[in-house]
């Protein structure tokens, strides 16, 4: 309740601020701030909104991935003020498709990023099941990373997936691209285990499953926190070099693990440019342009030739 | 050994290292690779951090207490110390020296405010130490700037992975705590007053003693605890993040009541602590090696917990009927 009070009060004070201004106003909804990567993206549009000084921008983000009413109010209160434009990251696909329905419905531009609504909540709540979606393929970044440890392990090798949290949009997104890469490349997936995105966690899975297959040879991991936990793992089993890790947001302690040839690759999904370029794409539309759909955002697979 | 001192031990500790064993059986049977060195080694590796946590969840919830911020209080210790571990302007050894008082320091100070703030207003531990929850990942996100802190000495590192005839390294320091933590409660005043604290509070009250006193010291001990499980922590994975330590608390509470320890105080240990720590570690790694799905393991292992607090209650009453 309390940190969902702040919140609106520190909407309503930036709103009121900024409808003094009368320059266009952009709300940014966020995803956890806690999360080093929606931190980065924060201050990359803060970065942006600096340098571009042509709109306002005011950003709100939540205390935890999960915290979906803390979004929801955001979303109400940004409608309340009349912002020009809502450029939101859901914390869940289904439920804040009537919120936006609620923006859509006050005149308000509202871009979707990071991660889409979900198809079927948005035609059941009359919006276009094509709406306008800026962000990276997760599919395509676990693919090519996938298909670049595949390359270099060979057909046939065996492999584990350590998947994000079951139900995470993103999380089946990446398991979706492992998957075509293992079966592309005919590798034999010994096991997919979630470790819910986290270090430790992955760590004991990983202690656990080398125990169960000894001569496994690579290990897709769904995100960079989890990569950590399975290097430590591989290093405490004394097998760096036989097991190859890739993972997925090149954090720095990822990094620093390529660098040391602890880790093969990770992928770069560019975090710190998306939320700006969500609010390029808002503005374009704001121009004139009619875009719908999803637009790409790059993603690149970093490894020890990038640095 | 007389019938009764049997049946006592059977009932006791014992009781739960029975199940335990029968546990460690069936994995045996039917898990690839489960009754290996390796193997062993890496389930002591992987309940030492809760271990020492759930040690000083004992002393509290012995009192009748509860800490839930020790996940969070946890992740803020690892920053702390991180912080001050990262630090290029001191020689390596004084870095090392002084993270670990930076982690046993948060810890401490974070668990004498829980114990201060519900003994002076009486506000149950509860509602404090869900305070404390939120105080200490707020902080630690604001310190941290919500960066996961990497880097660490490398003469620090390699420790986490050191192992002697196949027990690690981290694995010691925790059985070190458990034997503390038994020794203080079983053979000292303090402990003996824990003990009687929280098989009947007034009564100790009546008889003069200061409980406000021992119970403030117990959340301390339990920050305390939070402190060295920090720096285990860091040993075992080598990072300090802010986002880490969601649900450490409800594993440490799990472990202890799993243990034999009642939740309503009084009655309980930290060798039970431990025994309830390795069911829950050797459960985590067995249903893996036998094949078990992610969600099929959840389910197992909730179940498993429920039944093992059912089994005491029948547990109470036997040795009941044997005396």
């Amino acid at each position: 309740m309390r940190k969902t009070f702040l919140a609106s009060l520190a909407v309503l004070l930036f709103a009121f601020a900024a409808v003094a201004g009368e320059k266009p106003v952009v709300g940014l909804v966020m995803k956890s701030l806690a999360n080093e990567f929606f931190k980065t993206m924060e201050e990359g549009a803060r970065k942006f909104a600096a340098e571009d000084g042509t709109f306002t921008l005011i950003p709100v983000g939540m205390n935890s991935e999960t915290d979906i009413d803390t979004q929801i109010n955001a979303v109400e209160n940004f409608v309340t003020q009349g912002v020009d434009m809502i450029v939101l990251a859901p914390a869940d696909s289904v439920g804040l498709v009537p919120s936006v329905k609620r923006a859509v419905g006050a005149g308000i531009l509202v871009v979707n990023f990071d991660v889409t609504l979900d198809k079927e909540a948005l035609v059941a709540n009359d919006l276009p099941e094509d709406f306008l979606f800026v962000g990276p393929d997760n599919e395509e970044g676990s693919y090519l990373v996938g298909n670049f440890m595949a390359e270099k392990l060979g057909r046939g090798s065996k492999v584990f997936i350590i998947e994000g949290n079951p139900g995470a949009d993103n999380a089946k997104q990446r398991k979706a691209g492992f998957m075509k890469t293992v079966n592309e490349y005919g590798l034999d997936l010994l096991s997919s285990t979630t470790a819910h995105w986290e270090t430790e966690e992955a760590n004991t899975v990983m202690t656990n499953l080398l125990t169960r297959y000894p001569d496994v040879k690579g290990v897709m991991c769904a995100n960079d926190s989890m990569a950590v936990g399975v290097v430590r793992a591989i290093e405490a089993a004394g097998k760096i070099g036989q097991i190859e890790v890739v993972g997925f947001d090149n954090i720095g302690a990822c990094q620093e693990l390529i660098k040391e040839g602890k880790m093969l690759a990770t992928v770069d999904q560019f975090g710190p440019e998306m939320a700006a370029n969500a609010i390029k794409v808002g503005f374009r539309i704001l121009g004139g342009e009619k875009l719908s759909g999803w637009i790409r955002t790059p993603v690149q697979v970093v490894s020890a030739k990038d640095f | 050994m007389n019938k009764k001192r049997l049946s006592y031990l059977l009932m006791g500790e014992a009781g739960i290292g029975i199940i335990l064993i029968l546990l460690c059986g069936v994995f045996t049977v039917f898990g690839r690779n489960f009754a290996t060195g390796g193997n062993m080694t890496n389930i002591l590796t992987q309940i030492s951090i809760n271990t020492v946590i759930a040690v000083g969840m004992t002393f509290v919830i012995l009192l009748g207490g509860i800490d839930l911020s020790v996940g969070s209080v946890l992740s803020l210790c690892t920053i702390l110390a991180g912080l001050v571990i990262t630090n290029k302007d001191m020689p390596v050894w004084l870095a090392i020296s002084l993270a670990i008082l930076a982690g046993l320091g948060g810890g401490m100070a974070c668990g004498l405010f829980n114990g201060l703030v519900s003994e002076i207003w009486k506000i149950p531990a509860f509602v404090v130490t869900l305070g404390m929850l939120n105080m200490a990942r707020g902080a630690v996100l604001l310190i941290s700037d919500s960066r996961t802190i990497f880097n660490f000495p490398r003469s620090f590192n390699v420790l986490g992975s050191v192992t002697f005839w196949g027990v690690p390294l981290i694995f010691t320091f925790s059985v070190v705590i458990v034997f503390i933590g038994y020794v203080t409660l079983r053979f000292t005043v303090f402990g003996r007053m824990i003990y009687a604290i929280g098989n009947n509070e007034e009564a100790a009250r009546l008889s003069g003693h200061n409980i406000r006193f021992y119970k403030v010291t117990a959340y301390v001990i339990c920050g305390a605890t939070v402190g060295i499980a920090a720096i285990l922590y860091m040993l075992r994975l080598n990072i300090a993040s802010p986002i880490l330590g969601n649900g450490f608390e409800l594993n440490a509470i799990a472990a202890v009541v799993i243990g034999g320890t009642s939740m309503s105080g009084g009655k309980g240990s930290p060798i039970g602590t431990l025994i309830g720590a390795a069911i829950m570690g050797v459960l985590n790694n067995g249903l893996l090696l036998i094949g078990m799905g992610d969600f099929a393991r959840q389910v197992v292992t909730g179940f498993i917990i429920v039944l093992a607090v059912v089994l005491d209650t029948y547990r109470a009453g036997l040795s009941r009927m044997l005396e």
